[in-house]
């Protein structure tokens, strides 16, 4: 007896998608297709697979904070946050609350950055090349102030290390950041108006119900394209997030044009925490007097999980010390994983191949943080 | 708005509510980490069981799954943390499987796809088997045949030394061949 979805008709074929297609990044999806038509979809990670979790045993928390950047290329700042976290609650270190302040500005700053090579892959992969453009042309203006502050235009090399950050605001660095805001807001109005005919490519696809979001682990904005209030900064709250105002943008279509507009409408709440977040920088320390000039980590023991709101969605480091010099177990938790593994292939099954590409974008996709 | 003190006070009144409920409901005891994490103790057998519990009293997302190998015990410890939406909570449960023989059985009837995937990794990375999780395939490594690496008795530098850096290469061949 043969069963219906086994018979094979003519134009029957598979194919990659990915990992040398120009703007998959370094992943794969393995699409078996009859016409034009997805009848399957296999995600197919591991291109970038460097073992972070294992070579973190081996290396003394300062030297891990410099690796944590490179957990995923388009959000470092915020991953170097997590890291430093996981180790400041195992040390017990009491962080000053300039070095917080400045902690939260750069992670709203790089998560507006980051949202910005969203749109730019977005476009790229759906031929509007001048969002490609324009999107990666704004987003170099955050990182010369990036440059200005941590050295390093995309990896900051620990800049937000244990116990605060490497060092303080370089002379006018407030004055900067607010320079840049207007910049920002001028790229975000171009986000949500241009343009309507490609926009309207991705209304109705990929759809996300709530249920299903939950079930298969989604955070972020797909999650909140679905209908779910949820985010870490006020559920989970961390530094000073809990002191400060702005709203959870939630859309119920579910949709890619719903996730796509959450992360638009995530880069006004982040320019209001900067902007409420640089009013009230404090004068004082950076980093923990106690701490000089290593991290004792011998002197930790016990485990925890950090939770962050990262662009993508939830990032987590779990991390156990046994009182050696370093960690006896890291586990990194990135917000891809479950976004390009599990709901990748459920989204992508059965749509027609010329979504693929809108569906894939859409959904906020980092490889280097699925293979870590 | 209400001042950080009252706060406090209020969180550790719905905390102290929230583990008296599911010390009840799974029966097991909870324990609180500090504000926010709450952790159970449990026996491998009891996974399937105290997971369904705890996705029914509000415990809907799993966050991830993470494996510890304690060579030194002979075991490796499980983590499942879960989060929860209604409560904004994160409980981890954690259990204790030999390490000769690690087999848990999966937990993909509650979480489908998510633990699956995250079974996998566990699997290929730890060499745990997850009993009616189907697809085990190898998720990151490509054609790798050595223990699963992250073990901590795994040689890793002598491995690279004894497979890699001692062996020539019968590519290398290939490509460096001179055509006469």
């Amino acid at each position: 007896m043969t069963k219906i979805n086994e018979q094979k008709v003519n134009s029957d074929f598979a194919m990659n998608f990915g990992p040398a297609h120009p703007g998959s990044g370094n992943f794969a999806i393995k699409v078996e297709m009859r016409g034009e038509r997805v009848l399957k979809a296999t995600a197919d990670p591991g291109y970038l697979h460097r073992g972070f979790e294992k070579l973190m045993e081996y290396r003394e928390p300062m030297q891990n904070s410099v690796l944590s950047d490179r957990v995923c290329v388009l959000e470092p700042l915020q991953w170097n946050l997590v890291h430093a976290e996981a180790v400041d609650y195992l040390m017990g270190y009491e962080i000053p609350e300039r070095a917080k302040y400045i902690r939260v500005i750069l992670a709203e700053l790089s998560r507006i950055q980051s949202h910005f090579i969203w749109y730019a892959v977005l476009s790229l992969g759906t031929g509007f090349m001048t969002g490609f453009n324009i999107s990666i042309g704004y987003r170099d203006y955050i990182l010369d102030v990036l440059n200005l502050i941590t050295g390093g235009r995309v990896y900051p090399a620990g800049y937000i290390c244990p116990g605060g950050i490497r060092k303080d605001f370089p002379e006018k660095a407030e004055n900067k950041i607010l320079e840049l805001l207007p910049k920002i807001d001028y790229m975000r109005k171009f986000m949500l108006k241009e343009n309507p005919a490609w926009l309207s490519r991705f209304k109705e696809i990929g759809v996300l119900t709530k249920e299903e979001a939950i079930k298969f682990g989604a955070t972020g904005p797909v999650l909140r394209g679905s209908g779910v209030a949820a985010d870490v900064r006020r559920d989970d709250p961390y530094e000073i997030y809990d002191e400060l105002e702005f709203d959870i943008p939630v859309m119920d279509e579910g949709d890619a044009l719903a996730r796509f507009n959450v992360g638009v409408q995530e880069i006004e709440e982040s320019m209001k925490i900067i902007t409420q977040a640089i009013e009230r920088l404090p004068k004082g320390e950076v980093r923990t007097p106690t701490l000089k000039p290593i991290v004792k980590f011998q002197n930790a023991k016990g485990e925890i999980y950090i939770r962050n709101e990262l662009s993508r969605g939830e990032g987590a480091f779990y991390m156990v010390a046994t009182g050696q010099k370093t960690p006896y177990r890291v586990k990194i938790r990135g917000p891809s994983f479950t976004h390009m593994i599990p709901i990748v292939e459920h989204l992508l099954t059965g749509v027609d191949y010329a979504d693929v590409p809108a569906i894939y974008w859409s959904l906020y996709q980092c490889p280097a943080d699925v293979d870590r | 708005m209400m001042s950080a003190k009252d706060k406090q006070s209020k969180n550790k009144v719905v905390e102290e509510k929230l583990l008296e409920d599911l010390n009840s409901k799974l029966s097991a005891s909870v324990q609180c980490q500090k504000t926010r994490r709450l952790f159970v103790l449990i026996d491998p057998d009891q996974l399937v069981d105290t997971c369904t519990k705890a996705y029914e009293s509000g415990f809907e997302h799993l966050s991830t799954i993470a494996a510890t190998d304690w060579l030194e015990e002979g075991k490796i410890e499980l983590t499942y943390h879960l989060w929860s939406y209604s409560h904004n909570h994160l409980l981890t449960i954690k259990t204790k499987i030999d390490r000769k023989k690690p087999k848990i059985s999966s937990i993909n009837s509650i979480w489908g796809g998510n633990a699956e995937t995250c079974e996998r990794e566990c699997h290929e990375l730890f060499g745990v088997k997850f009993k009616g999780n189907l697809n085990l395939t190898p998720l990151f490594l490509e054609d790798w045949e050595g223990p699963p690496p992250f073990l901590k008795d795994f040689n890793w530098r002598e491995y690279v030394k004894k497979e890699d850096y001692d062996q020539s290469n019968p590519r290398e061949k290939v490509y460096f061949e001179v055509k006469k």
